[in-house]
């Protein structure tokens, strides 16, 4: 038997999770250096309070899982004689994958038969949930594990996602976005456009003059690299931004007409970190990202 | 008196020499290392490792060269701290190993054994960078090579060495950016240069006597904890090193690829140097999860010493002193030196503090009532170490002051871009992206500059009838450039009046900046009721606290 896994990094809630026979690794930030792990220390993430804690000056850390958590996961399922799956963020971001590596590698050692499969989303948040939704419903078709990484080798450089949020601060302190470090000083009502790109890191692309501005750049990245927009998933996910969800639908339906299809996604608070509150992405299916 | 063998006694002095007269300097090395990329103190480091070389001789004098080098090695690796030291034990490593076997050497045995150090130096790094102590001490070796002969004597060679060490060490900043960013020499190199020295004095007994300062060379160096508060961020992670010990029962000792460390330490952090002695592995890395590099090498050994240190502690309690004098032929400013600078007028703290947190260099106080004068523009370019300057006079009436002083300053490129008014100089700057050539960074800032527009709330000191607009004195007045837009008793009557004229959808954001006579409920007052009736724009209100503009719009 083949056991899907994917972590919470991509914003995958308990629920989607079970819907789509996931298990689900729980990738952790910290602040003040108290740790959590989503859906273990808690059971239903509160947006509202944690991007509002943001707002009030909390500045939350995250850190790779060690070697010895991920063989908790994995071992109990090679010991039964089943192999994984794993669609997990990007490797680009983060080193926890070296030490899913080594896991992986001591597991191989002990149980030379079971095999092991990555499929890596290049991205993180609401992009890797289009992702890891799409190789979910492939399962479910009854696609083999090796129909599916066919699948990924095209498909995870068709979706795309383009966002912005409103304070730098939290992009600083990531480190995590190439091409802001040149972006001095705290800009009022400046917003840097960012998107995921094929290698999988987060890159700024330029900023635009306010909040509507900013909204209608996301919808002219769709116009220019939009693939049959229509008949795919389209996602909106955002840091506790409702205001902007609405405007941002508003606009969709404008574009796209009233029967547009879209699910709204709030980005969990591990990769929420990174970008902090009142950030706002649109994540659609395109020619290429 | 010329040497022409080198022995093992002779060698020994030199080392110890070279020891001797990096201990005197090695604050003047600790003061070259202290900004961008804290590590310890290079000085420190480098005197700990080839004292600890110098230890091992013991007192016994050994007239083997072989003998003697292979002590001296061994004390060093053993002792080696730092990024600077690790490379400097595999130096002196790979010249030991150049002369193995040999009881004494000739100038080209002695040639062969520092090339041996360069290669070995450089198989250590897993990323050699260069513009480092390995580039200093590789072209001081090449040159000192190339011209020496069977003649040459020891002392000749070290003089062209050195020689070629202090221009090599002149050219680091060249190679390397973040050196001429902060204005500095490499360390590391400057180090062996002290070293260098030291070794030809102890040819003709001229060293200055090794002065061991065991108190406080063991012991880590003392840190000031309170620099690094609650609310501190760790900005340059820790400088780790380790000394670990491959076991039997963890790992195929005897076959243990040192890769399997290294790339491990390179995914993990910077600045990484790895090297293995027999089943001892050396470890440098700079990294922000040092627990993490730990538990990773834990499984192949044990470790037979640890250091950890917080370097953003250490650069927060260090000053920035970046002067390095020996011979008087090196002198570095002592600002960082950046590509792009920007420079601006405005009156007002308020105002001067909206620039600089948008990333000014330098506010050039000024406005409307003050004009500065070249002077003055002239003190702000020499504040900032840049190859060109933006200026933003930010006022019609200092336009051409502005161009004076570009024309007069010589050390910076300095570019003009004539902003008439408060609003167009931010909008411009809140655009900048220093990514490009000036041309194109100059081109965006002009663009950005012109798709703004500002709009002012004064107080009227007469009575005038203007573009069909009546104003009666001490009643407020809403203008753009001279164009008169609205007039009423109070400032947020004229401010309503002005916005609906010049508020169009072509901008994204409307950005009230309230002066020094206009209180915070009367400006709170005015941006409610524009985000009501401004749905496009994003609507940000700011504390400028300049005088005679009791608002100041700005459309971007």
């Amino acid at each position: 038997m083949l056991v899907l896994f994917t972590d919470t990094d991509t914003d995958v809630t308990p629920e989607v999770a079970k819907k789509y026979n996931y298990q689900l690794i729980s990738m952790p930030y910290s602040i003040d250096s108290k740790t959590t792990y989503p859906y273990q220390d808690f059971d239903v993430f509160n947006g509202k309070l944690f991007y509002d804690g943001l707002r009030n000056g909390n500045l939350p850390n995250t850190s790779a899982i060690p070697v010895e958590r991920y063989v908790e996961y994995f071992e109990p399922h090679f010991a039964a004689g089943n192999d994984i799956f794993y669609v997990h963020f990007s490797r680009a971001m983060t080193a926890t994958f070296d030490n899913m590596d080594a896991a992986v590698e001591q597991l191989k050692a002990k149980y030379p038969e079971r095999k092991f499969y990555e499929v890596d989303t290049k991205a993180i948040t609401t992009l890797s949930y289009a992702i890891v939704v799409e190789v979910g419903k492939l399962f479910k078709e009854g696609k083999t594990a090796e129909e599916v990484l066919e699948w990924a080798k095209t498909e995870v450089d068709k979706y795309t996602m383009y966002f912005f949020a409103d304070d730098l601060k939290f992009f600083k302190h990531s480190g995590r976005v190439s091409g802001i470090a040149g972006t001095m000083g705290n800009l009022l009502g400046i917003r840097p456009i960012i998107y995921m790109s094929q290698e999988g890191k987060m890159v700024s692309i330029g900023k635009e003059k306010g909040r509507a501005k900013a909204i209608a750049r996301l919808l002219a990245y769709m116009d220019e690299l939009g693939d049959d927009v229509k008949n795919h998933p389209i996602y909106i996910g955002h840091t506790d931004a409702e205001g902007l969800v609405e405007e941002l639908a508003q606009a969709l339906k404008a574009k796209l007409g009233d029967d547009v299809k879209y699910e709204v996604v709030i980005v969990n608070p591990t990769a929420g970190s990174h970008c902090g509150p009142n950030g706002i992405g649109l994540c659609f299916h395109s020619t290429r990202r | 008196m010329a040497t022409a063998t080198l022995n093992g006694t002779i060698y020994a002095e030199m080392v110890r020499g070279g020891a001797a007269m990096l201990g005197l300097n090695r604050s003047v090395v600790n003061d070259l290392n202290v900004f961008p990329i804290p590590d310890g103190d290079t000085g420190d480091n480098m005197f700990m490792t080839i004292e600890s070389g110098v230890n091992n001789l013991g007192e016994k004098a050994d007239d083997d060269l072989g003998q003697t080098a292979k002590a001296i090695a061994a004390g060093m690796l053993s002792g080696a701290r730092g990024n600077s030291g690790a490379i400097l034990s595999q130096i002196f490593a790979g010249i030991s190993k150049g002369f193995e076997g040999m009881s004494d050497a000739d100038i080209a045995a002695v040639c062969a054994a520092f090339e041996c150090g360069v290669s070995q130096a450089y198989k250590a790094v897993k990323e050699p960078v260069e513009g480092t102590i390995l580039t200093v001490f590789r072209e001081a070796v090449d040159y000192a090579k190339t011209n020496a002969d069977e003649s040459t004597s020891l002392e000749a060679f070290l003089d062209n060495f050195i020689k070629e060490l202090y221009a090599s060490l002149k050219r680091t900043p060249d190679l390397l950016a973040v050196l001429k960013e902060a204005g500095v020499v490499d360390s590391g190199g400057a180090g062996f240069v002290y070293i260098a020295e030291g070794m030809k004095k102890a040819l003709s007994g001229d060293a200055p006597e090794l002065v061991s300062e065991h108190s406080d060379a063991s012991s880590a160096h003392k840190v000031d904890i309170t620099t690094f508060t609650e609310d501190s961020e760790l900005k340059f992670g820790y400088c780790t090193e380790f000394l670990l010990r491959l076991q039997n029962k963890k790992t195929d000792v005897a076959n243990f690829d040192l890769k399997v460390i290294s790339d491990y330490l390179e995914s993990a952090g910077d600045s990484v140097v790895a090297f293995m002695d027999g089943s001892v592995v050396k470890a440098h890395v700079h990294t922000f999860k040092p627990g993490d590099v730990l538990n990773y090498c834990q499984q192949f050994g044990e470790f037979l010493t640890l250091k950890i240190e917080n370097m953003t502690l250490q650069h927060n309690e260090t000053t920035i002193k970046n002067s390095f004098e020996i011979k008087n032929d090196f002198e570095m400013k002592v600002k960082p030196h950046k590509r792009y600078g920007l420079v601006c007028c405005a009156a007002g703290e308020g105002l001067k503090s909206m620039f600089l947190d948008i990333g000014t260099d330098y506010v050039v106080d000024g406005g409307q009532s003050m004009n500065p004068s070249v002077g003055d523009f002239l003190k702000a370019f020499e504040e900032i170490n840049a190859d060109t300057i933006f200026v933003f006079p930010n006022n019609g009436n200092i336009i051409m002051t502005a161009n004076q002083a570009a024309d007069l300053y010589e050390k910076a490129d300095v570019v003009v871009i004539p902003t008439k008014n408060i609003g167009s100089g931010y909008a411009a700057i809140s655009m900048f992206d220093p990514t490009g050539e000036p041309d194109e960074v100059k081109a965006l800032l002009e663009e950005s500059a012109d798709a703004s527009l500002t709009g002012m709330v004064s107080k009227a000191v007469r009575d005038t009838d203007k573009d069909g607009v009546s104003v009666v004195k001490d009643n407020y007045i809403g203008f753009v450039g001279s164009t008169i837009y609205s007039a009423a008793a109070d400032k947020n009557g004229a401010a309503e009046g002005l916005a609906e004229k010049i508020a169009t959808d072509e901008y994204g954001i409307l950005m009230i900046i309230r002066g020094a006579d206009t209180s915070r409920e009367e400006a709170d007052a005015l941006a409610r009721s524009f985000e009501k009736k401004y749905r496009d724009h994003e609507v940000i209100s700011a504390d400028g606290g300049q005088p005679v503009f009791d608002y100041i719009f700005i459309q971007m």
